[in-house]
């Protein structure tokens, strides 16, 4: 592999075991695309291993595979010493000691802590033998006593908080495995959970709270492996950490003594220097197409900013950093907890889509298939939604006009097919993008609201939507877009905002705006 | 596959799509007539074409009614009732109280529009599946039409209203059928040349896709269960016109032919979406086969039968067509977007594709 590993078995093991779970060599493509290169990994007995890298550097693909989501293409996979055979199966590779958690944590709202654990023992026995309840409670009772979480067995999901949430989820699925142990009569199996990015949505507080939870599992002998974009959180909590990088290994290291610059530098694989300062020449034209004060949702947290007459502005972040809400508060999808927006000046009193829409705000929301559009409607219909008042002439709507006007969208945008009675759903995700941005520009907007815009495209029809939001802009419109695409800020963005924790963390304009220095900036927004 | 894909110069264009399953069930209820003609004499005549024509018609204005939540992608199971209690509040009101009937028709279609405004507002209120809602409303008001009659059947309902529903005749057919065409083309121009209609048609398809278009979602939805309220009572009107009176048992069996028709409707026509020459052609499908089968001697549970087979089979119908035609839709627009990118951007060739 590119880079050689620097794996130092036992420096957290107590002891040279064989190490939990070790990777070699692993490869996997899409479409003969590789997503993971050739990656190597090893985690040892009782430590926490954290596993980093920047958006689309294979972490995800990587668990996926060891889950059973996907199958490797190449590479050896070995648990306790012993090689397992590949494919894994659709259970991955739980029946050798692997757990999982994901970030979405897997748990029902509606049901109880209980009722979670009993799940695993049902499942196993027969469909109408009697469940035990009280047996079950005392069981979850001492489980929770033993990992030293405060929470009632009987409490229902919804009722507990984001973290007391994400600790069930880890105690279910470590005691599902000491359950799995049990019943398979003592063989030896791995005791590795894997945290597959459990504390994007926690505040810092919590996050000590659900490592203390981790460190009583590493103190009985369980690895984790903590899959995680925070350096901080991995330098805080880890014995050692893997980056990657391409989907290919870029090193392994010891946590302790390790420098930030040398794992930001792992990330980047480039050297970094410092964030340099922003210049103010596009903030000092007077004019403000759209501004918010103060805005604040369940992850963007008191957020002012300025948006001025034929200004890009860029926003970007960790998943998690609010880059994902932002656009939907200002759009007013849901209402925001605190703050306000105002369009051209004025404060919009109840921001809500028609509210918004109404004064020329436009939203291309992030989820194209269920937000964006109505995929089992014609391209026609989708088209002329926003035009349906301004189109009903004389008692019918001008189906004739909708259609013409369609048609010269399609054709100027060259959406292919051309044909708007097609069904939304038959056109490739670059042409539905484009029809829906073409939709938008025909109602002459002032501001344009981008979540993700060029998310599942392809590259051709990349470069036509950013020439199309450029001369838009070229026209006097203005534009916010949130994305973690950073090649797409670099040519599109005048300015773009740094978001970490739901805050403006950073600000580059003009030609500061590099791939690196995005990085770069964000990494440091995180350590601010 | 033997479809054409035209790509004439300037762009690229697909050929107009025939989708004749279209027309498939019109096919089929022809097939039926004709059987049905061959198998009894009875059942090419004057008499049974206009009755079966005829006594369709209350159902027909239900199920019409129906489409309008259905086309919003919400369930209104009260609307039987509703029919249910307008027929015995006319007859009530008529009969006992010595109300104008018109003026009781009025009021009777006035309920109705309240029963879907309260159905509305509690869906949308409370965030609520309008299907539980319905379904209570449903048998609460099966409870006041008890109450109210005191379980009697109440006859004599001023024959004026017969006479505007029933007697009169044109081309020998009962005047309510030719009221439940005029309702079909009412909601057929709602549905195709109206904001209201298309907003309907969106907010079916996702309730969060209209509402980030600008679309007042839960008006809109209020507004068709309110909609779907007024038709059941007008429909109840009718039956109360063409019976002279109104049986506190009567409604109940209303509600399954009218969702049969509706989702039967929606592989008529158009596929895949709730349409009211659909609905009529779907309605008028079933009553055709129930009674031929009846005049072959066949009993009334065998109306049931064909209700319940019906509803059944056209939901799966509609979903195996739907997905059928939008892959096909797909193929051909992969296709088309393949010729354009060959033909660098479709600007200068005119090749025929004959995959």
């Amino acid at each position: 592999m590119s880079t050689p590993s620097h794996v130092t078995t036992g420096a957290a093991s107590g002891g040279p075991g064989t190490d939990v779970l070790r990777i070699a060599g692993l490869v996997k493509r899409f479409n003969g695309v590789p997503a993971l290169g050739g990656v190597d990994l090893a985690v040892a007995p009782g430590e926490v291993h954290g596993l980093l890298g920047a958006n689309g550097c294979g972490k995800s693909t990587l668990i996926k595979t060891l889950a059973g989501v996907h199958d490797a293409d190449e590479g050896q996979v070995s648990v306790l010493g012993k090689e397992v055979a590949m494919p894994f199966g659709a259970d991955g590779l739980r029946a050798h000691g692997l757990s999982f958690v994901h970030q979405d944590l897997g748990l029902a709202d509606a049901a109880t802590v209980v009722e979670h654990f009993a799940l695993d023992g049902i499942s196993s026995k027969g469909a109408v033998a009697r469940i035990p309840w009280a047996q079950q409670r005392r069981r979850v009772a001492d489980l929770l006593e033993r990992f030293e979480v405060a929470i009632d067995p009987d409490a229902r999901i919804d009722q507990l908080t984001p973290v007391n949430r994400a600790m069930v989820a880890i105690v279910r699925a470590v005691a599902s495995q000491e359950q799995l142990r049990e019943e398979s009569g003592g063989e030896r199996t791995a005791q590795l959970l894997i945290l597959d990015e459990p504390t994007v949505f926690l505040p810092k507080a919590d996050v000590d709270i659900l490592f203390g939870l981790v460190d009583r599992l590493r103190q009985q002998g369980d690895s984790v492996l903590f899959v995680s974009h925070d350096l901080d959180e991995v330098l805080e909590f880890c014995d050692r950490v893997t980056v990657l990088r391409d989907g290919k290994l870029a090193g392994t290291r010891d946590v302790a003594g390790l420098q930030r610059s040398e794992l930001v530098e792992l990330i980047l694989g480039v050297q970094i220097g410092d964030v340099q300062r922003p210049t103010d020449d596009h903030r000092a034209r007077p004019e403000v197409a759209l501004a918010t004060s103060g805005l604040t949702g369940d992850m963007v947290k008191g957020v002012d900013l300025t948006i001025h007459p034929g200004e890009v502005v860029g926003v970007t972040g960790l998943a998690g950093s609010g880059i994902e809400e932002i656009t939907d508060l200002i759009y007013g999808v849901r209402p925001a907890k605190h703050g306000t927006v105002s369009v051209a000046g004025e404060v919009v009193k109840h921001p809500t889509p028609s509210a918004m829409m109404s004064r020329h705000v436009v939203l291309l929301p992030a989820d194209r298939k269920t937000l964006g559009s109505a995929p089992r409607l014609t391209v026609l219909e989708n088209m002329s939604l926003p035009f349906l008042s301004q189109d009903f002439k004389g008692g019918r709507l001008n189906w004739k006009r909708m259609k013409s006007r369609a048609e010269e969208a399609t054709k100027r945008l060259r959406v292919k097919p051309q044909d708007t009675s097609a069904l939304f759903s038959s056109l490739s995700g670059g042409n539905q993008q484009k029809a829906l941005l073409g939709k938008w520009l025909d109602t002459k907007p002032a501001v344009m609201l981008l979540a993700e815009p060029s998310q599942g495209v392809d590259v051709g029809a990349r470069q036509e939507i950013f020439r199309l939001v450029r001369e838009a802009v070229g026209e006097g419109a203005s534009v916010l877009c949130a994305t973690s695409d950073y090649e797409q800020l670099v040519q599109l963005a005048d300015r773009v905002l740094i978001f970490a924790d739901g805050r403006i963390r950073g600000e580059l304009v003009g030609d500061q705006i590099t791939k690196d220095a995005l990085t770069t900036a964000i990494y440091a927004g995180v350590a601010a | 596959m033997s479809k054409t894909t035209t790509v004439p110069a300037g762009g690229v264009r697909l050929k107009k799509q025939r989708e004749p399953e279209r027309f498939a069930l019109i096919g089929v209820w022809i097939a039926v007539i004709i059987f049905f003609s061959f198998a009894t004499d009875r059942f090419m005549t004057e008499g049974n074409i206009s009755s079966l024509l005829g006594s369709q018609a209350v159902l027909l204005i239900l199920a019409l009614g129906l489409l309008l939540p259905l086309r919003v992608g919400d369930f209104d199971l009260s609307v039987a009732s509703t029919l249910g209690l307008s027929a015995m509040l006319v007859a009530i009101l008529n009969v006992e109280h010595g109300w104008n009937v018109w003026l009781a028709a009025l009021f009777a279609i006035l309920v109705g529009c309240v029963i879907g405004l309260v159905n509305g507002v509690v869906v949308v209120r409370w965030n609520i599946n309008p299907f539980i809602v319905t379904l209570g409303m449903s048998t609460f008001i099966q409870g006041v039409i008890f109450w109210v009659s005191k379980s009697n059947t109440i006859s004599g309902i001023d024959p004026v209203l017969s006479d505007f529903v029933l007697q009169e005749t044109i081309f020998g057919v009962p005047a309510d059928f030719w009221y439940a065409l005029i309702v079909a083309a009412v909601i057929w121009y709602v549905f195709e040349f109206t904001p209201l209609g298309q907003r309907f048609l969106f907010v079916g398809q996702s309730q969060d896709m209209a509402r980030l278009n600008g679309i007042a979602v839960s008006r809109t939805r209020v507004l068709a269960l309110v909609a779907s309220g007024g038709i059941a009572a007008l429909a109840g009107v009718v039956l109360a016109g063409s019976t002279g009176s109104a049986d506190p048992n009567s409604a109940a069996s209303f509600l399954m032919p009218a969702f049969a028709a509706c989702f039967l409707g929606t592989t008529v026509l158009k596929i895949g979406r709730f349409n009211p020459w659909g609905t009529v052609i779907a309605l008028y499908f079933i009553g055709t086969g129930t009674t031929g089968l009846q005049l072959l001697g066949a009993q009334n549970y065998v109306q049931q039968l064909f209700y319940g087979a019906a509803l059944i089979i056209a939901v799966i119908l509609a979903e195996v067509l739907r997905k059928r035609n939008a892959r096909r839709l797909q193929n051909v627009a992969r296709q088309a977007a393949l010729a354009a990118a060959k033909s660098g951007d479709g600007s200068t060739s005119n090749t025929k594709d004959n995959a």
